[in-house]
């Protein structure tokens, strides 16, 4: 997970590492945090939710391999988009995929914190965790429940370590996103093994039947899909290190196939095992700690060390949803540095620190909004995150297009087949994800929508400011010539 | 902050001077006709390839001349690089031009273009070092990987205005002299913005030190 700046060079990605850095942020979080979410909206269909959302984000999947193959940058979708988009093209762009990555932060911290508290419930540290009272806060003097003061406290640590530290590298990316997956195969293994056990909480079919929640068609699963979408971003992350992974224009398109893939497998497996074995109401009643819960119904109790075998997914859980805050504090803040750095935010923001060699500015200004964000439910903050993604997977696809009008000569290694069907599907399935999700915020999370339209209003702001306060430098360096060329670009070309 | 280069002919000059570029972070697009070439440059990772022939407009247009900082035409050719700098003021007034040539011009084409290059007397300085023994080499062919770089400290720069002890640079820097080259480097040598340093720096971390003292 280490970017350009800090990397050693000789230090190496592999095709494994690639495709472990994409995995590892897609099983990462969504998984365990989302699946009581969809089951909650769309029952037992939450699984075709998982398998149409694997088939919608392949399109942008292709787009992101082409663009990544031809454009050795490693700034994922907000350096390919820079490329072809004008000024506010391209800073639009940045500004929505830092807003989607710094939410994606506080949803998995929002999801660390249940699953956490599940952890200590089952060795009997806490009581449980819909029972665990609020926690006074000696100088505000007002009630904070615990689980807001734990995603806090795991936001905060995790922005301290990478303000101050570059160590985080894509190697270790790999063994965390291999112990994530034993975890996962394990749960599933135990899942059907449950099959015909005739417990209450044994796997069976009949858990799926009716396939679609009562008085709801099956367009019941387009919010789910909105909402879950998140769960599939990880391609971007394999985008941001291509600079370091050997022979990138082969393998990084591999990757993105094969984590893409291999996660939409282990997603269905395990939403599968989750509904059959629990069923969708009491999966959706167990929320954020769906998966868990699950868990704990069906693993072998009294193994040795551990004790309850359901702790291991509930471990499994928090291992999952802490590397994928990390991954989201990193990614978020390598967004907002490129921004700096090609003049799109203030240049502070894309400089490094002179004694820690990090992004210190952009780590610091991702974190204000994560802890910001910490506090809001955990549904508004992946509607929200979803909704940025599904914004910036349109912008990435039109760039793609676009590219291919006005720069046919631009050498290709991998292009997208069947060219131009997989990016106009891509366009159109991905708009109409964010107009449904827009359309079932308006009716359930006024909240979320109204922080939605406000970071784009935001922007614009940001956006008229900064070229003003670029105009006037402009003028400034045309009085006092100095020996740096001036590469800033002004107003829209 | 980056600067956008555009370098036509991306032979063994052109892909060397791509090379040395993007180390430094730059934005690199080159522009090759050959297919085996082509692919050879895709595979190195360095830059953006627009296939074509660069003094076609159109091929200019597509890797992007109106926004970019420099054009560096580096073919074998001296008659076309100075056609595809003339071209690129024609097409982007600001541009700075670069124009490879094969001969010495004695300032023949500064009306033209903003720098010429003549790699074969960089060369040839090279191997006299080569011939003539290794006492005095001079800066710009020093053996093996390490560059020897003149920096000046830009105003606002992460290091500018610190000392050399506050500063933590990777680990394969040195900075050889203080300030303006008069003096050795001391752990309280000041690196005031404005003033150069010379700055003995290993290949993988170019980008980082000019990150700190450059900003």
């Amino acid at each position: 997970m280490s970017s350009h700046d800090q990397r050693e060079p000789e230090a190496e990605l592999g095709l494994l590492d690639a495709t472990m850095i994409g995995m590892g942020a897609m099983i990462g979080a969504g998984i365990f945090v989302l699946t009581g979410l969809a089951a909650e909206i769309s029952g037992p269909a939450a699984l075709l939710v998982f398998m149409l959302n694997g088939v919608v984000t392949a399109f942008t999947g292709l787009s992101y391999a082409e663009l990544a193959s031809a454009i050795p940058k490693s700034g994922g979708g907000y350096a390919f988009v820079r490329e072809i988009f004008d000024d506010f093209g391209s800073f639009i762009m940045g500004w929505m995929l830092w807003f989607a990555y710094m939410i994606a932060g506080a949803l998995y911290a929002l999801g660390f914190a249940p699953n956490f508290l599940e952890l200590l419930h089952v060795y009997g540290v806490v009581a449980p965790p819909d029972e665990v009272g609020a926690i006074m806060l000696p100088l505000l003097e007002v009630a904070v429940p615990a689980k807001f003061i734990l995603a806090f406290v795991a936001v905060a640590g995790l922005v301290a370590l990478n303000a101050a530290s570059t160590a985080a590298s894509g190697s270790a990316e790999t063994v965390f996103t291999i112990i994530k997956v034993s975890i996962l195969v394990v749960f599933v293994a135990f899942g059907f093994f449950s099959a015909g056990g005739g417990g209450e909480t044994s796997f069976t079919f009949q858990n799926f039947d009716p396939l679609f929640v009562e008085g709801s068609g099956p367009f019941s699963i387009l919010p789910a899909m909105g909402l879950t979408f998140i769960a599939f971003e990880g391609y971007d992350l394999i985008t941001t290190v291509t600079e370091e992974v050997e022979n990138p224009r082969e393998n990084i398109p591999k990757a993105i196939f094969i984590s893409l893939a291999a996660t939409v497998v282990v997603y269905l497996l395990v939403v599968t095992v989750a509904i059959g074995t629990l069923g969708a109401e009491e999966l959706a009643a167990a929320g954020e700690a769906g998966i868990a819960t699950a868990a704990t119904s069906f693993m072998p109790t009294g193994v040795p060390i551990i004790q309850n075998g359901g702790a291991l997914i509930v471990f499994g859980a928090v291992f999952s949803t802490i590397t994928a805050l990390n991954a989201v504090v990193i990614a978020s803040s390598r967004v907002a540095f490129s921004m700096g750095r090609e003049g799109q935010l203030l240049p502070s923001i894309g400089r490094i620190h002179h004694r820690f060699g990090t992004p210190f500015v952009a780590v610091l200004l991702s974190a204000v909004v994560m802890l910001g964000s910490v506090f809001l439910p955990t549904q508004s903050a992946g509607n929200m995150s979803s909704l940025f993604f599904l914004l910036s997977f349109i912008i990435v696809n039109v760039a793609v297009i676009r590219l291919r009008r006005e720069r046919p000569a631009m050498n290709r290694p991998y292009k997208i087949p069947y060219y131009p069907i997989p990016p106009i599907l891509a366009i159109v399935s991905n708009a109409i994800l964010a107009v449904v999700l827009v359309g079932f915020l308006v009716q359930t999370d006024p909240l979320a929508l109204f922080l939605s339209i406000g970071w784009l209003g935001a922007g614009a702001v940001m956006y008229v400011v900064l070229n003003k306060y670029r105009a006037r430098g402009t003028e400034e360096e045309a009085e006092v010539p100095t020996d740096q060329p001036v590469t800033e670009r002004t107003g829209e070309d | 902050m980056t600067q956008d280069i555009i370098i036509a002919g991306g032979g063994r000059v052109g892909f060397q001077t791509a090379e040395l570029l993007a180390a430094r972070d730059e934005d690199v697009t080159i522009i090759e006709q050959d297919d085996t070439r082509v692919s050879e440059i895709a595979d190195a990772w360095i830059a953006t390839v627009i296939q074509g022939d660069a003094s076609d407009p159109d091929i200019l247009e597509q890797a992007g001349i109106e926004d970019a900082d420099t054009v560096a035409a580096l073919t074998e050719l001296t008659g076309l690089n100075l056609a595809i700098c003339l071209l690129a003021t024609q097409i982007a007034d600001e541009i700075r031009t670069v124009a490879r040539v094969d001969r010495e011009t004695d300032g023949a084409y500064d009306r033209f273009v903003d720098s010429v290059v003549y790699p074969e007397a960089a060369g040839a300085r090279a191997a006299a070092n080569k011939t003539a023994g290794e006492d005095v080499q001079s800066l710009t062919a020093v053996t093996g990987d390490v560059e020897i770089l003149e920096i000046r400290v830009a105003e606002g720069a992460p290091a500018a205005g610190r000392t050399l002890a506050d500063v933590a640079f990777p680990a394969g820097t040195l900075v050889i002299s203080g300030e303006d080259g008069n003096r050795i480097s001391k752990p309280d040598t000041k690196l005031t913005p404005g003033s150069q340093y010379v700055v003995a720096v290993e290949p993988g971390v170019v980008d980082e030190v000019l990150k700190l003292m450059r900003g």
